[in-house]
C-alpha cells in the first residue's frame, strides 16, 4: 500500500501525457459552433446588387444551401471562389453574406455603396460567381447574431431555414467531401 | 522654443473641454463594462480579451456589450447574449457542471489530503518509536553557538 | 564561415555531452576514478563549446549575415545593433541555443563549485546534467538548427524582429528566466543523484540548498521583469495576464519556492525527505513541460513560438523520458526510506508543510487553469477558456491562510513551540498589523474597499511580523548592534523576502482596487481630469525611427495646480513587419504611476488617448525584487561556501539556527 502511493506521481504525469499528446494533433483554435440546428436568427439585409431588395429568413428558405460569408478584402475567400463556383455547376446553391470591415474614418474612409458593387462584380468576373446572390451586411449584425469570428466561414442551412453545419474556414475538394457533402446529401432528400 | 510658444498660445485661448470616448449613466455601468470587456475572450485572437483586441470581432464585441451595458442589461444576460452565439469559449471562466467542477474541487482535495497526510506520518512515526531527541528546548542563541563549534571543529578536521 | 565554425562547435557540443552523460555515471557505479575525474573538464568543454557556438549566431545577427535563414527571419539591417544582438534569442532556435548555454554554464559551475563534494555524488549529478543535455543539444542541432544557411538564394535585407521585443526588457528577461528554468535542473540532477546512491542523510539537501536558492532567484527575477516589461510594452497597464506562457513560469516557481522551504526541514530536521526529492523533481519537470507547452503549439497564446508538431512531439517524448524516468525511479526507491524525526503539531515543521500545501496547490491551480481546457476539448466536451475570472478567485482564497501562516511561520520553532511564550510578540504584531493597515487606507483612500482592506491586513501582518522577529532575534545576541553582525545571512535573506512578499500582496491588493482610467478624445491644448491630476496635451508630432515611422503625443501633468511632470507617448509603426506598437509614457512614484497611452487619431486633428493613474502599481515589482534579493542574501551565507568535509558521516542531526 505505502509502496503504491509513491507510483502516483508517475501515474498522474502519465495520463497528462496522453492528453498532450492528443492535444498536439488537434488544433487548438478550432471550436465548435453555439448556433447548430437552431433556425437563421431574424434578419432583413438588402441585396448586395439590389439593394431595395430586402432578404429576410423567410424570403431565403425553401431549398437546402450554403451561406457563405465572405469579402473582397479576404485572400482566402478570393482563394475559394474558382472551387464553389465548380460546387454551383454541380447544382449546390450557394448565397453569399458579404462581411463588409468597418470603414476606418481616421484614414477618412466612407463606405460607397457603389464602388462596392463595382468592386464585387470585378472580383466575381474575374474568379467566377459561385453565389445566387449576395446579402449585404454593413454593421455585421447577421455575422454577429450566427457567431462569425471572420471570413471565410460557411452554414449548411436546409429547407426549413434551421442550421445544420457551420464551418470555419476555406471550403476546398477535401473539406468538402469530408465534412459536408454527405450533409448536403442528405438534406436533398 | 516651439513649447514656449505652444504654451502663450494656451495661455490665451480657453481650455477647451475634452470628450470622453464612452459616456456611462454612472460608475456602476462602467465598472461593469470594464469587468464584462476584461472577462470576454476575443474569438479569433491568440488569447486576448476584447479590452485588449483590436481584431474586427473583437471591436464588435465591444460594442455589443456597450450597448447592452447601456441598456442596462446585468452581468449574467450579457454573458449569455455572447455565449448563445460564439459558445462557452469566449467566457474565461467555465460554466460550473459535472466535469468543471473539478477545477474547484480538486484544489479543496489537494489541501485537505495533504493536512491528513502530515497526520497519518506523524502517527506512523509515532507508533515506528523514533528515539527521543535530547534537545528539545534550548534557545536559539545556544543552538547558533552549537553551530559555530561544529563549524570550528569541521574546519580543524 | 563563422555559422559553419558555430554549427561544428554544437556539433562538438553534443558529443562531449554524450560523453558527459556516459563517463562519470559509469565511473560512479563501477568506482572507476579517473572516469569520474573525467567530468569536470568535460563539463568546462561544454560550456566553452556552447559559449563559441553562441558567440558565433550573435556574430551573424551583428554582421547582417542574411544568408542564414534564422537572421533573415528575426533581424533587419535597420535595427540597432544591441537589439541585432538581443534578436539571437527573438525566436525559436536562438532562444534554445541561449536555453543550452545557459544549461552548459550551469553545468560549468556545478562542476566548479561542487569540487568538495564526494567525487561518486559529484559525478552523478554531472551525468544526470549530461543526459539532460544530450536530449537539449541533439533537439537543436537536428530539429531547431539556428546556423542553417538559405544559400545559394538568400534575401537582401531581413524581416525584422517582432516589434514587441524590440524593448529593454528583451535584452534581459529572458537570459534572467532561462537561468530560473535550466537552474532547477541543478535541483534535480541533486535529487536524481540522491536517488541512485540511496542515502538520504540531511547533507544532501543541504549541498543542494544554495543551488535551488541561485536558481529561484534567477526565476523571480526573470518574471518580475516580465511582468514590468508587458506593462510597458503592452499599453493597456495589465502586469499579469494568465497567459498560459505565464503560467508556465509560473508553476515551476511556486513548486520552486516550496522546494527551498521543504529543503530547509530536510536538512535541518532530517524529515520530509521523499517530499523534498519529490519537489525537486516536479520543479523542473514543470519548466520542461513549460517549454513543451510554449513551443509545440498544444495551447493558444499571445507569446507561443511558431507551433511545430514535429518539435512538440520530441519534446513529449523528452519530456516522457525524463521526467517519466525520474518518476518511476522515485516510486521504485523512494519508499524505503523513512524519516525518523519527530514533531509536534504546533511546530516549525509543520508550519512549513502548510506553506508547502499552499504553494502546491497553487501549483494545482495553475495547472489546471492552464491544461483543463485541452482536457476538456479532447474528451469531446467542447472549448472553454479559463483564464483571469478563475484564477483571481482561487487565488483569492489561496493567500489568506498562506499569508497567515508566513506571519506565523519564523516564530516558531523546530520540533515543538508551546502557544504561551507566543503570545506577546504575536499580539504585538496583530496590534502593529491594524495600525498600519486602517491607517494607510485612512491616509490614502476611503476606509471600504473590500480587497484593498484585506490586501493591506496581510500584507502589514507578514511584514510587521517579519520585522519584529528579526529585532526579536537581534535582540538574543545581546544588542542588535551586535545581533547585526552575528545573525547569519540567510536569516537576513529569508525576513527581507517574506517583507518582499508582504509589498507584493499589497502592491497588487490597491492596483486592483484603486486604479482608474479613462478613454478620450483630445486635441492639442485639451485638458482632462483623472483622480486629481490635471492632463494637458500639449502636441501630437509625426516620428521617424530607424526602422518604424510614427506619432508622438507630449503631455503635461498637473496636480492641483502644480506641474508634476512632462509625459512623452508613442505610437510606432514598425514598417517592415507593418505592426503598430504603443510606447505607452509612465511617471513612475512608490505610491502611483501615471499612465498613458496614445490611441489612434480621429477626426479633426484629435486622438484617442488612454490615461490611467495606478496606485502602488510599483509595489508589485519592488515586492518581487526585494524576494529575489532576500534569495541573493541567503546565497551569501557563508555556510554555503564553507568547504563540506570530504568525508561525510551520515549525521542526522545538526542542531542549526533556521
Amino acid at each position: 500500500m505505502r509502496k503504491l502511493a509513491f507510483f502516483i506521481p508517475f501515474a498522474l504525469f502519465i495520463s497528462l501525457s496522453v492528453f498532450l499528446f492528443h492535444g498536439l494533433f488537434s488544433n487548438p483554435m478550432e471550436r465548435e459552433s453555439s448556433v447548430l440546428n437552431q433556425p437563421l436568427p431574424a434578419f432583413a439585409l438588402p441585396d448586395l446588387q439590389q439593394p431595395e431588395k430586402i432578404w429576410t429568413p423567410d424570403s431565403i428558405k425553401g431549398k437546402p444551401m450554403l451561406l457563405n460569408v465572405w469579402g473582397t478584402w479576404c485572400v482566402t475567400c478570393n482563394a475559394e471562389l474558382a472551387y464553389l463556383t465548380e460546387l454551383r455547376e454541380q447544382g449546390v446553391m450557394i448565397v453569399g453574406l458579404y462581411y463588409q470591415q468597418p470603414a476606418d474614418a481616421a484614414f477618412g474612409e466612407v463606405f460607397n455603396l457603389a464602388a462596392l458593387q463595382q468592386e464585387v462584380a470585378l472580383k466575381l468576373e474575374q474568379q467566377g460567381n459561385p453565389y445566387q446572390w449576395n446579402i449585404l451586411d454593413k454593421d455585421r449584425t447577421l455575422i454577429f447574431d450566427l457567431g462569425v469570428t471572420g471570413a471565410p466561414e460557411t452554414f449548411l442551412i436546409d429547407a426549413q431555414g434551421v442550421i445544420r453545419y457551420h464551418h470555419i474556414g476555406d471550403i476546398n475538394p477535401q473539406v468538402w467531401q469530408q465534412k459536408l457533402a454527405a450533409a448536403y446529401q442528405s438534406l436533398q432528400e | 522654443m516651439r513649447y514656449f510658444l505652444i504654451s502663450l498660445l494656451l495661455l490665451t485661448g480657453t481650455v477647451q473641454a475634452t470628450e470622453v470616448l464612452i459616456e456611462f449613466k454612472d460608475p456602476q455601468q462602467q465598472a461593469l463594462f470594464k469587468e464584462l470587456t476584461q472577462e470576454l475572450r476575443c474569438p479569433k485572437c491568440q488569447n486576448q480579451n476584447i479590452a485588449d483586441s483590436n481584431a474586427v470581432v473583437a471591436v464588435d464585441m465591444r460594442n455589443k456589450t456597450l450597448e447592452l451595458v447601456q441598456q442596462g442589461q446585468n452581468k449574467q444576460q450579457v454573458l449569455e447574449y455572447m455565449k448563445s452565439r460564439y459558445g462557452d469559449f469566449v467566457h474565461y471562466l467555465p460554466p460550473v457542471n459535472k466535469f468543471t467542477l473539478i477545477l474547484w474541487v480538486l484544489p479543496v482535495v489537494m489541501v485537505v489530503g495533504l493536512m491528513l497526510l502530515l497526520l497519518f506520518r506523524r502517527r506512523v512515526q509515532a507508533h515506528s518509536g523514533a528515539a527521543p531527541e535530547l534537545s528539545s528546548t534550548q534557545p536559539p542563541e545556544l543552538e547558533q553557538q552549537l553551530d559555530q563549534l561544529i563549524e570550528q571543529y569541521r574546519r580543524k578536521s | 564561415m563563422i555559422a559553419e565554425y558555430g554549427q561544428l562547435a554544437l556539433t562538438f557540443a553534443l558529443c562531449i555531452s554524450l560523453a558527459l552523460a556516459i563517463v562519470p555515471l559509469y565511473g560512479s557505479f563501477k568506482g572507476h576514478q579517473t572516469a569520474l575525474q573525467l567530468g569536470n573538464p568535460l563539463s568546462y568543454a561544454l560550456f566553452l563549446l556552447t559559449a563559441f557556438s553562441f558567440w558565433a549566431l550573435s556574430y551573424a545577427f551583428w554582421s547582417n549575415d542574411f544568408t542564414v535563414v534564422y537572421v533573415a527571419t528575426n533581424s533587419n539591417s535597420l535595427l540597432p545593433w544591441y537589439y541585432r544582438l538581443t534578436a539571437v534569442w527573438g525566436g525559436h532556435e536562438g532562444s534554445m541555443l541561449l536555453w543550452l548555454l545557459t544549461l552548459s554554464g550551469w553545468i560549468a559551475a556545478v562542476a566548479l563549485f561542487s569540487r568538495s563534494l564526494p567525487l561518486q555524488f559529484q559525478g552523478r549529478i554531472l551525468g544526470v546534467m549530461g543526459l539532460i543535455a544530450v536530449g537539449f543539444y541533439a533537439f537543436v542541432l537536428f530539429m531547431s538548427n539556428p546556423f542553417m544557411r538559405s544559400l545559394p538564394y538568400f534575401p537582401v535585407d531581413g524581416r525584422d524582429l517582432n516589434p514587441l521585443l524590440q524593448d529593454f526588457g528583451m535584452i534581459i528577461h529572458p537570459p534572467m528566466l532561462y537561468m530560473g528554468y535550466v537552474g532547477f535542473a541543478v535541483s534535480f540532477a541533486f535529487a536524481i543523484a540522491a536517488l541512485m546512491g540511496g542515502k538520504f542523510d540531511s547533507t544532501w539537501a543541504r549541498w543542494a540548498r544554495p543551488w535551488t536558492l541561485a536558481a529561484w532567484m534567477f526565476l523571480t527575477l526573470g518574471i518580475m521583469l516580465g511582468s514590468w516589461w508587458a506593462y510597458a510594452e503592452l499599453g493597456w497597464g495589465g502586469w499579469w495576464f494568465w497567459d498560459p506562457v505565464e503560467n508556465a513560469s509560473f508553476m515551476p516557481w511556486l513548486v520552486g519556492t516550496a522546494l527551498i522551504h521543504s529543503l530547509a526541514v530536510t536538512e535541518k530536521r532530517g524529515t520530509f525527505k521523499s517530499w523534498t526529492v519529490l519537489l525537486a523533481i516536479a520543479a523542473f519537470s514543470l519548466s520542461l513541460l513549460g517549454a513543451f507547452l510554449v513551443r509545440s503549439g498544444v495551447l493558444v497564446s499571445v507569446h507561443s513560438f511558431a507551433a511545430d508538431p514535429d518539435r512538440g512531439l520530441y519534446l513529449l517524448a523528452f519530456l516522457l523520458v525524463v521526467v517519466g524516468g525520474s518518476l518511476l525511479l522515485y516510486a521504485l526507491r523512494m519508499h524505503s526510506v523513512r524519516s525518523q524525526a519527530r514533531y509536534e503539531l504546533f511546530s516549525r515543521e509543520v508550519l512549513l508543510w502548510g506553506n508547502n500545501i499552499f504553494l502546491l496547490t497553487a501549483t494545482l491551480v495553475v495547472l489546471l487553469g492552464t491544461l483543463f481546457p485541452l482536457v476538456h476539448k479532447e474528451l469531446g466536451l467542447g472549448s472553454i477558456s479559463i483564464g483571469e475570472p478563475f484564477f483571481n478567485q482561487l487565488f483569492y482564497y489561496l493567500v489568506i491562510p498562506f499569508s497567515l501562516l508566513l506571519g506565523l511561520g519564523p516564530w516558531v520553532r523546530w520540533k515543538q513551540q508551546h502557544v504561551q511564550p507566543l503570545l506577546k510578540p504575536m499580539s504585538l504584531v496583530a496590534i502593529a498589523t491594524l495600525i498600519l493597515a486602517l491607517g494607510t487606507l485612512a491616509a490614502t483612500q476611503s476606509v471600504q474597499a473590500n480587497l484593498a482592506l484585506l490586501g493591506l491586513l496581510l500584507g502589514a501582518w507578514v511584514g510587521s511580523s517579519a520585522i519584529f522577529e528579526l529585532l526579536q532575534r537581534l535582540q538574543q545576541f545581546g544588542s542588535v548592534k551586535q545581533g547585526l553582525t552575528k545573525l547569519n545571512a540567510s536569516h537576513f535573506g529569508m525576513t527581507l523576502a517574506h517583507i518582499g512578499f508582504a509589498v507584493l500582496v499589497v502592491g497588487v491588493a490597491m492596483t486592483k482596487t484603486y486604479s482608474v482610467e479613462t478613454q478620450v478624445r483630445m486635441k492639442a491644448g485639451d485638458q482632462v481630469e483623472l483622480a486629481g491630476y490635471q492632463f494637458r496635451l500639449v502636441e501630437v508630432y509625426p516620428l521617424n525611427g530607424p526602422n518604424y515611422t510614427g506619432e508622438a503625443a507630449e503631455l503635461d501633468v498637473s496636480y492641483q495646480g502644480d506641474y508634476v511632470t512632462h509625459l512623452h507617448a508613442e505610437k510606432r509603426f514598425y514598417t517592415v513587419q507593418r505592426t503598430v506598437m504603443t510606447e505607452a509614457a509612465v511617471h513612475a512614484r512608490l505610491s502611483r504611476d501615471l499612465y498613458v497611452a496614445l490611441g489612434e487619431s480621429l477626426s479633426n486633428d484629435s486622438w484617442a488617448l488612454s490615461l490611467y493613474v495606478k496606485p502602488f502599481v510599483r509595489w508589485i515589482w519592488l515586492g518581487g525584487l526585494l524576494m529575489a534579493l532576500g534569495g541573493f542574501i541567503a546565497l551569501c551565507d557563508k555556510r554555503y561556501r564553507r568547504a563540506a568535509p570530504n568525508k561525510v558521516t551520515a549525521k542526522q542531526q545538526e542542531p542549526a539556527d533556521a
